[in-house]
Formats: structure tokens, C-alpha cells, sequence
């Protein structure tokens, strides 16, 4: 059984690492062992506990964009009724769903063997170092395509926000959000961020920062609610007391929300860049601490 | 969009296998697609349950439309 010590510290780290692009999962397998917090990863109760945690961020999300669950919840319904797509709203929803099932049916069916890599800290080294790779290429990628479009005569926009060559997240195709959800899917493997991912695959699809983050954190948030209401019920015996639980989940979701308020206003003016690097530096250290 | 008769037809297909699949975890115990000893999988059961709703919506999305809907 985990000590109420350490969950209320894997609480406040999932929390903050769970909508920046750095990976949750792999900061709960690598940091604990790199300041030398010894406990088993393969333990039972570890990820029906970080599921428990998910539940708090899942809910930090849901109350962030409650206006637009709202509305796209609205929409599924309406447009499931009549098969057929009449607004944005109704768009939105079937782009969450497409987006949300391939990473479901593929996490599904692989919970086993991804659950054995929990306990290799070198692996989510690896895997964080790849993170930080892919969100370094996906900025590269737009540095690209920012600087083509200069040579082409656009106009240099202070604010990415007044580019119309950048788009929200209406403006995606189903197709690249059903890619996007594949895209999600390699957030399984513990050091692949969810968000980093499915916010480079946003950028490399035209969206523009800041909506490329919301994109990452509605499509996220049906998939983390999902994880955590199917897992916590496998507690069982090793399950922290309802009050040590309760303050978890409300710990992870409070840091939470801090995280997506700060990511969001960042991202206005911000890169991934900073967060490259430091997944990129918190890997390598891993894979030269950890024996 | 036009829609498909065929391809709504293959997708209500899909939607009965998924319900005999949700049925079939939630009645029976087994470790069919699943790992561990024979028991009641209840979360295969959800999961097919939701994936039967989703390939109906997925159908009603897909077939022909009369022009005036």
C-alpha cells in the first residue's frame, strides 16, 4: 500500500504534469526513483491510484471548459439524433468522439503490456526524451512554415491570434482529428505526453497555439475521465482512506487547473520549446541516475 | 455528404456484434480477450456497450438522407 505521504506527492506531480506536454505518467515513474523515493511502480494499487488522481485533473477539466462541454455535449446529441452535422458545436462534439476512439480501443486492448513498462524507469526515460523530441519538431515544423510564409509576403503578426493562416479548432477536418486521436494514442506509454502530443499534432495541422492546447485538453479530458472511473474500482485492498483519497484527487485537480490556467496564457505568446528541453533534460537524467 | 446504404448497413452489423459482445461480458464469466482467471470482465462489457452505441450513431451518420432532412 502506498503511504498517504506519497500519494498526496503523486498528486500534486500529476497535477502539474498532467496538462503541461511533459508527461504525467513518466514524471510518476522516474522522478519518485530519481530523489530517491523507493516504491514499486508494478505495485497493484499504483495505477488504480493515479487513475484516483486522474479523476481530480478530469474534473479541474471539466470545469475549465464547462461552458463548452456544455455545449458540445448539446451538439453530440443533436447531431447523433439526425446524422448529420448542422453547426459548430455539433462538429466539435463528432471531432471529439472520432478523435477519443482510437485511443480508447488501442489503450484497451494493450493495458496489459503497457502496464509492465510502469516499472521500467528507463524506458519512460526513453520515452521522455522522445517527447521532448517530437515537440521540438512539431515547433520546427511551424518555425517552417512561419518563416515560407514571410517569404511569400505575409504580413509579420505580433500576435498569432490576428494570423488568419492559422486556425481554431472548428477549422479542422474530422480526418485530421481522427488522426490527432491517433496521434493520442502513443500517450500510452508512460514519457509520451498527451498533451504534448496531440498539441504538436494540433500545430503541425494549422491550429494555433493556444487552441492546439484546448484541443489537447477537451480531447483529453473524455480519455482521462474514462481511465479513472473504470480503474479506481480495482483499489481494492491496498486503497488509501476515503480522506487521503478525496484530498488527492482534489490536490491533483486544484494544481490541475492552476496548470491549464498558466499553459493557456502562456501559450498566447509562447512555444513547446522550453518544455522540449526540459523533457529532454529530465530523460537523460533518468537514463544516467537510474540503475 | 450522400451517405451509404451498404456502409450503414456494415456499421448496424457491427453495432449487433458489439451488443452480443457487451451481453456476452456481462452475463458470463470468461477470460475471453481478457487476462487473469475466468470472471465477470464488467469493463469489457462498458466498453462494448459504448462502442455498440457509438457504431448506431456512426450508421445514422452514414445512411442516405432524403433531400428535404
Amino acid at each position: 500500500m502506498l503511504s498517504a505521504g506519497l500519494i498526496l506527492f503523486l498528486a500534486a506531480l500529476q497535477g502539474v504534469t498532467e496538462l503541461f506536454p511533459v508527461s504525467s505518467l513518466g514524471h510518476a515513474v522516474v522522478v519518485p526513483r530519481l530523489i530517491g523515493l523507493n516504491f514499486n511502480e508494478t505495485s497493484p494499487a499504483f495505477v488504480p491510484v493515479l487513475a484516483l488522481l486522474h479523476l481530480g485533473t478530469a474534473a479541474a477539466l471539466l470545469f475549465l471548459y464547462r461552458r463548452d462541454w456544455a455545449r458540445i455535449i448539446t451538439g453530440f446529441f443533436r447531431a447523433a439524433a439526425r446524422g448529420r452535422i448542422d453547426d459548430p458545436d455539433q462538429r466539435l462534439a463528432i471531432m471529439l468522439v472520432v478523435g477519443t476512439v482510437p485511443t480508447g480501443i488501442i489503450g484497451f486492448l494493450l493495458q496489459d503490456p503497457l502496464k509492465s513498462l510502469f516499472g521500467d524507469p528507463r524506458a519512460a526515460s526513453i520515452f521522455l526524451i522522445v517527447n521532448g523530441g517530437i515537440l521540438f519538431a512539431a515547433e520546427m515544423f511551424r518555425r517552417r512554415d512561419e518563416k515560407r510564409r514571410r517569404l511569400d509576403g505575409a504580413p509579420v503578426l505580433a500576435h498569432e491570434e490576428d494570423d488568419p493562416a492559422y486556425q481554431p479548432i472548428e477549422g479542422l477536418s474530422l480526418r485530421t482529428a481522427l488522426i490527432v486521436g491517433f496521434f493520442q494514442a502513443g500517450a500510452l506509454l508512460p514519457g509520451i505526453s498527451r498533451s504534448g502530443i496531440t498539441m504538436a499534432a494540433g500545430l503541425v495541422a494549422g491550429l494555433r497555439h493556444e487552441e492546439a492546447a484546448r484541443f489537447a485538453f477537451l480531447l483529453a479530458t473524455p480519455i482521462i475521465l474514462a481511465a479513472g472511473l473504470l480503474e479506481v474500482p480495482n483499489l481494492g485492498a491496498d486503497a488509501p482512506t476515503f480522506g487521503v483519497g478525496i484530498a488527492a484527487a482534489a490536490l491533483a485537480g486544484i494544481v490541475a487547473y492552476a496548470s491549464a490556467r498558466f499553459l493557456l496564457r502562456y501559450l498566447r505568446l509562447g512555444r513547446l520549446d522550453p518544455f522540449a528541453y526540459y523533457c529532454a533534460a529530465l530523460g537523460a537524467a533518468g537514463l544516467v541516475f537510474i540503475h | 455528404m450522400r451517405g451509404s446504404r451498404p456502409l450503414a448497413l456494415a456499421l448496424l452489423v457491427l453495432a449487433v456484434v458489439f451488443a452480443i459482445m457487451a451481453i456476452f461480458y456481462f452475463t458470463q464469466k470468461t477470460n475471453f480477450l481478457a487476462s487473469g482467471r475466468p470472471a465477470l470482465h464488467w469493463k469489457h462489457a462498458i466498453v462494448f456497450t459504448v462502442l455498440t452505441l457509438l457504431a448506431v450513431v456512426a450508421a445514422n451518420f452514414a445512411r442516405p438522407k432524403s433531400i428535404s432532412a
